[in-house]
C-alpha cells in the first residue's frame, strides 16, 4: 500500500471571498463553509472563528482537533480508497472542535471550561495546538437533539470542514511529499528476515464513557463493538480512525499524524521490521478485557508471527488494564513488549508502594512514562476568550490568570507517544 | 557553611543500651562520626555543634524531644543539619528522621539524614526529609558521610536537587514531569529494541507492589445478617456536604437512608470525573442499589440494610490513602454489627 501525502504549509490563515490557498495563506469563504456544516439537522448554527500563534486568546470546551485533509485525484477522477493515493494535507493548520452545548448538558467534564487551548504563554508552549492556525468551529445545537446527538454531529462537522478546506490542495504543488509504502503482510519480511518483526497495538476506545451512536470512530461507524483486527498502518495516518469522544489525551490529529507508526516507519527495514497495526478497544469488565487481550495477543503471534509489540493506551483505569493484560499475553506468547502511557501518582504520599501504574505484572518491565497529567501551570490573563464560557465565572474569570492542571489543557499530553514529557520520580 | 549534628548516645559516646534515657544535651564542635563530616567538609564548613540525645528518651516522647533538640540547636544558626546516619538502627532512624523534618518545618533550614531500606524511620519521613541509603551497619560509614555531606551542602546552597539515582537518596514520592531530549515515540522504539537483542534497559516507570487481600469468610446466615452499602462512585446529597474531591480523594461520606425506600435522583449528585455518570444521576439506584436491598429487607433474605451509605471516589487514587479510608468504613461497620457489604464501583 501506498500513500502520499501532499503537504502544504500554512502561514496563515483569513476569511475571504472564496476558499483557496495561495503563497501559503489559507483563504476560507466563511459563509460557504458555514453552509455546508449547517445542512446536519443536529445543528442550528454554526459559528466559525480564527485564531492564530501569539494571539492572546483562549479557547474553551475543545472536545476534539482535526488536521485539515482531504483525498484528492490530479487527474479529476475518483480519489483511491483510504491509505492509497493522494491525500492533501493543510499542515500548520487545525480544526478546533469547541462544544457549544449548555453546561447542564455536559456529563463527561467536570470542570466548568472544559479542556482549553491558549494560543500564547505557558499553554502554547507546552501544548502543540498553540503553534497552528486554528479554525474554531462552534455548532449550536438543533432543537431537542440529545446530548449524544449532538456530539455525533460535532464531530462530523469537524471532519467535513477538514475536507472542505483541504480540497484546495487539488490543483495545486504541494510544498512537500511524504511517502508511505509498506507491503502486504506476505511480502512484508521480504529482504529483511534477519530484522525482528514489530507490530503495534493501537487501542482506539475507551469503554469507560458510553460510546456515542451515530460517532464516526472506524471506517465512519462506531467501534465499540468490534473484536480486535489489522490494519495497515497507511489506513489509520489516512483518516481510517478519529478518536472517540471526548478524545482522552488522544486528538484525532495526534492520530493523523500518529508518533510510533511514523517512527516504525522510519526504523523499518534498518532497526526493524514493521509488521502492521492491530487496533482493539478498551473494554469496561474483566471477562471482556480476557477476550480482547487474548484475540489480539493470538493475532499478534499466530496471524502476524511478531517477534515483538509496542502498546499504547487511550483514557484511564480500565484501558490501563487492557493494555497490560494485553502485553502479559503478548510476553506469555514469546512477543516482547515495550508500552508507552501517560500515568498517574499524584505529587503526593505515594512514594511506599510507588503506584504509578495500576497494574503490576514482572512480564511488563518495559515502559516509557509520558508524563502525569496533574502537573498545574499558571496562565496569563487573555484578551478573548473563544467558546461558551462555563458556571462559577464570579470565582475565578477564566479571562483571568488561571491555574490548570495540563490534563485540562488540549494538545499537552499525547497518549501516541507524541511528547517528550517524562515523569520522573523525586 | 554552619552545620549542626544530631547523634544518638551511642555514637555521642555516652554510652550503650544503659544510656537510652538520657535526654538531649549539646556540644560545641564535632563528636564521633562528626569528625569524618569535619573531614569531608574540609574548607567549606564547620560542624558548629553536636546535639546528643538518648534513642528510648527520643523514641518513647518523639514531639517533646523534637522540641528540647531544636532549642538546643538553635542558638548555634545551622545552615544546614546532618542527622546520623542511623543505618539499619529503628530508634535512632526515627529520632534522625523527626529531627530533620522538625528543623526544616521550625526555621525552614535544610536537612538530611541516612539509613538502610529497611529502616523504621525511612517510610515515616522519605517524603519530607531526604535521607540518603546507607549500608546496614557502621562498616558503610566512610561513604555514608561522604553522600550525606555532598547533599547537605547543595542543600544548604539551595542548588538544583537532583534524582534520586544521581544524588543517592530515596525518593520522596514527588513525580515530577521532565522535558525529555526525545519524544515518547522514539523512546519507546529504542527500549524495546534493547529489550529484544537482550541489552540492559530502564523502565521509565517502576513496577509497585501491591498487597494481596484475603477475602473474609462467606456468610454463613444470611437472614441473620446486617448489610451495608459502600460505593467508589460518587454519589453525595446534593452540594457535596462533605467536599469529596472529584478525583483522587482524600475523604469519603456516610449518608442516612434511614426509613427511606427510594433514592430520589433530585437529591442527589455525582461526584466523579472518571466516568460518564448521566446513568446514575438518572436513577441512583444504578449505583447504589437501595430499591433492591429493600425488597431483599421486607423478603426476608437480610436481617436488615445498614442505615447508612458509605460514598467516596475512585479515580486516580493513591493507594495509601484509599487503604486508610478502607480501613475506616470497615471499623466503623464493624463497630455497628454489620458482616457484610455491598461494594459498587464504576
Amino acid at each position: 500500500m501506498r500513500l502520499e501525502l501532499d503537504i502544504f504549509d500554512i502561514k496563515d490563515i483569513q476569511f475571504a471571498e472564496k476558499t483557496f490557498l495561495k503563497d501559503g495563506v489559507l483563504y476560507i469563504n466563511r459563509d460557504e463553509m458555514r453552509e455546508i456544516l449547517e445542512t446536519d439537522a443536529r445543528i442550528s448554527r454554526v459559528d466559525i472563528e480564527l485564531v492564530h500563534p501569539g494571539d492572546k486568546s483562549r479557547i474553551l470546551q475543545v472536545a476534539d482537533v482535526i488536521e485539515p485533509r482531504a483525498k484528492i485525484s490530479k487527474d479529476g477522477g475518483i480519489p483511491d480508497p483510504v491509505g492509497q493515493g493522494q491525500t492533501s494535507v493543510l499542515r500548520g493548520a487545525a480544526i478546533v472542535l469547541s462544544d457549544y452545548r449548555d453546561m447542564g448538558d455536559v456529563t463527561t467534564s467536570k470542570d466548568p471550561n472544559g479542556e482549553i487551548i491558549d494560543m500564547s504563554g505557558p499553554a502554547a508552549e507546552i501544548g502543540i495546538y498553540g503553534r497552528t492556525h486554528n479554525i474554531v468551529l462552534m455548532p449550536q445545537s438543533g432543537d431537542r437533539v440529545t446530548a449524544l446527538d449532538y456530539q455525533a454531529a460535532l464531530k462530523v462537522a469537524g471532519l467535513k470542514a477538514a475536507e472542505y478546506l483541504a480540497k484546495v490542495g487539488e490543483a495545486l504543488e504541494p510544498d512537500e511529499v511524504e511517502l508511505y509504502e509498506l507491503p502486504n503482510l506476505t511480502e512484508i519480511t521480504s529482504g529483511m528476515k534477519n530484522l525482528p518483526k514489530v507490530t503495534y497495538i493501537f487501542q482506539i476506545m475507551s469503554l469507560q464513557f458510553e460510546p456515542i451512536p451515530g460517532e464516526p470512530v472506524l471506517y465512519g461507524s462506531q467501534a465499540d463493538r468490534i473484536v480486535p483486527t489489522i490494519l495497515h498502518p497507511n489506513e489509520i495516518l489516512d483518516g481510517a480512525v478519529t478518536s472517540p469522544l471526548p478524545a482522552l489525551n488522544v486528538q484525532t490529529y495526534q492520530i493523523q499524524n500518529h508518533p510510533i507508526i511514523r517512527e516504525l516507519y522510519q526504523r523499518h527495514g534498518k532497526d526493524l521490521c514493521f509488521a502492521h497495526v492491530i487496533v482493539m478497544t478498551a473494554p469496561n469488565n474483566v471477562s471482556e478485557f480476557e477476550r480482547v487481550a487474548g484475540i489480539t495477543a493470538g493475532i499478534a503471534k499466530g496471524v502476524i508471527g511478531a517477534d515483538a509489540a509496542i502498546l499504547t493506551k487511550t483514557g484511564g483505569g480500565a484501558p490501563e488494564l487492557v493494555m497490560a493484560r494485553t502485553a502479559q499475553r503478548c510476553e506469555q506468547a514469546g512477543i516482547k513488549t515495550a508500552i508507552a502511557m501517560l500515568h498517574m501518582g499524584a505529587d503526593i504520599s505515594d512514594a511506599k508502594f510507588g503506584a504509578s501504574t495500576i497494574f503490576s505484572m514482572p512480564e511488563v518491565d518495559a515502559i516509557v512514562s509520558m508524563g502525569f497529567p496533574f502537573m498545574e501551570l499558571t496562565l496569563p490573563p487573555v484578551d478573548k476568550i473563544i467558546g461558551r464560557p462555563g458556571l462559577l465565572q464570579e470565582e475565578s474569570p477564566i479571562n483571568g490568570e488561571v491555574v490548570k492542571a495540563i490534563r485540562w489543557i488540549k494538545g499537552s499530553q499525547c497518549q501516541l507517544g507524541g511528547s517528550a514529557l517524562k515523569a520522573v520520580r523525586y | 557553611m554552619r552545620v549542626v549534628h544530631y547523634l544518638n548516645q551511642f555514637f555521642g559516646g555516652i554510652g550503650g543500651e544503659d544510656k537510652a534515657h538520657v535526654g538531649a544535651t549539646v556540644v560545641e564542635g564535632p563528636v564521633g562520626p562528626g569528625r569524618g563530616i569535619q573531614k569531608e567538609l574540609g574548607d567549606l564548613g564547620e560542624v558548629v555543634a553536636t546535639v546528643m540525645c538518648g534513642d528510648n528518651y527520643f523514641a518513647e516522647n518523639i514531639e517533646k524531644a523534637s522540641a528540647e533538640v531544636m532549642e538546643l540547636l538553635s542558638p548555634f544558626n545551622p545552615d544546614v543539619v546532618i542527622a546520623g546516619p542511623a543505618f539499619l538502627a529503628g530508634r535512632y532512624g526515627i529520632a534522625c528522621g523527626a529531627v530533620c523534618q522538625a528543623v526544616q518545618d521550625r526555621f525552614s533550614v535544610p536537612a538530611v539524614t541516612g539509613m538502610h531500606g529497611e529502616n523504621p524511620g525511612l517510610d515515616l519521613y522519605r517524603r519530607d526529609v531526604y535521607i540518603v541509603e546507607t549500608a546496614d551497619s557502621v562498616r558503610g560509614m566512610p561513604q555514608a558521610l561522604s553522600k550525606m555531606v555532598t547533599l547537605a551542602g547543595r542543600l544548604a546552597e539551595k542548588q538544583k536537587i537532583g534524582r534520586p539515582s544521581e544524588e543517592a537518596y530515596f525518593p520522596r514520592g514527588l513525580l515530577v514531569n521532565e522535558i525529555s531530549d526525545q519524544i515518547g515515540a522514539k523512546r519507546v522504539v529504542d527500549m524495546l529494541l534493547r529489550k529484544l537483542q537482550g541489552q540492559s534497559f530502564e523502565s521509565e516507570v517502576s513496577r509497585p507492589s501491591y498487597d494481596r487481600v484475603t477475602p473474609a469468610p462467606a456468610i454463613a446466615d444470611m437472614q441473620k445478617a446486617s448489610i451495608a452499602m459502600v460505593t467508589d462512585g460518587g454519589l453525595v446529597p446534593k452540594g457535596n456536604p462533605d467536599k469529596i474531591e472529584i478525583r483522587t480523594a482524600t475523604r469519603f461520606g456516610r449518608y442516612s437512608i434511614k426509613g427511606i425506600d427510594t433514592l430520589n435522583p433530585e437529591a442527589y449528585e455525582v461526584n466523579h470525573e472518571g466516568y460518564d455518570s448521566v446513568f446514575v444521576r438518572e436513577d441512583p439506584h444504578r449505583l447504589v442499589p437501595l430499591d433492591v436491598m429493600r425488597d431483599f429487607e421486607r423478603e426476608g433474605l437480610i436481617h436488615k440494610l445498614h442505615e447508612t451509605f458509605y460514598s467516596t471516589t475512585g479515580v486516580a487514587n493513591i493507594v495509601d490513602t484509599v487503604r486508610q479510608m478502607g480501613e475506616k468504613i470497615a471499623h466503623e461497620l464493624k463497630a455497628e454489627g454489620v458482616s457484610g457489604v455491598i461494594l459498587t464501583s464504576t
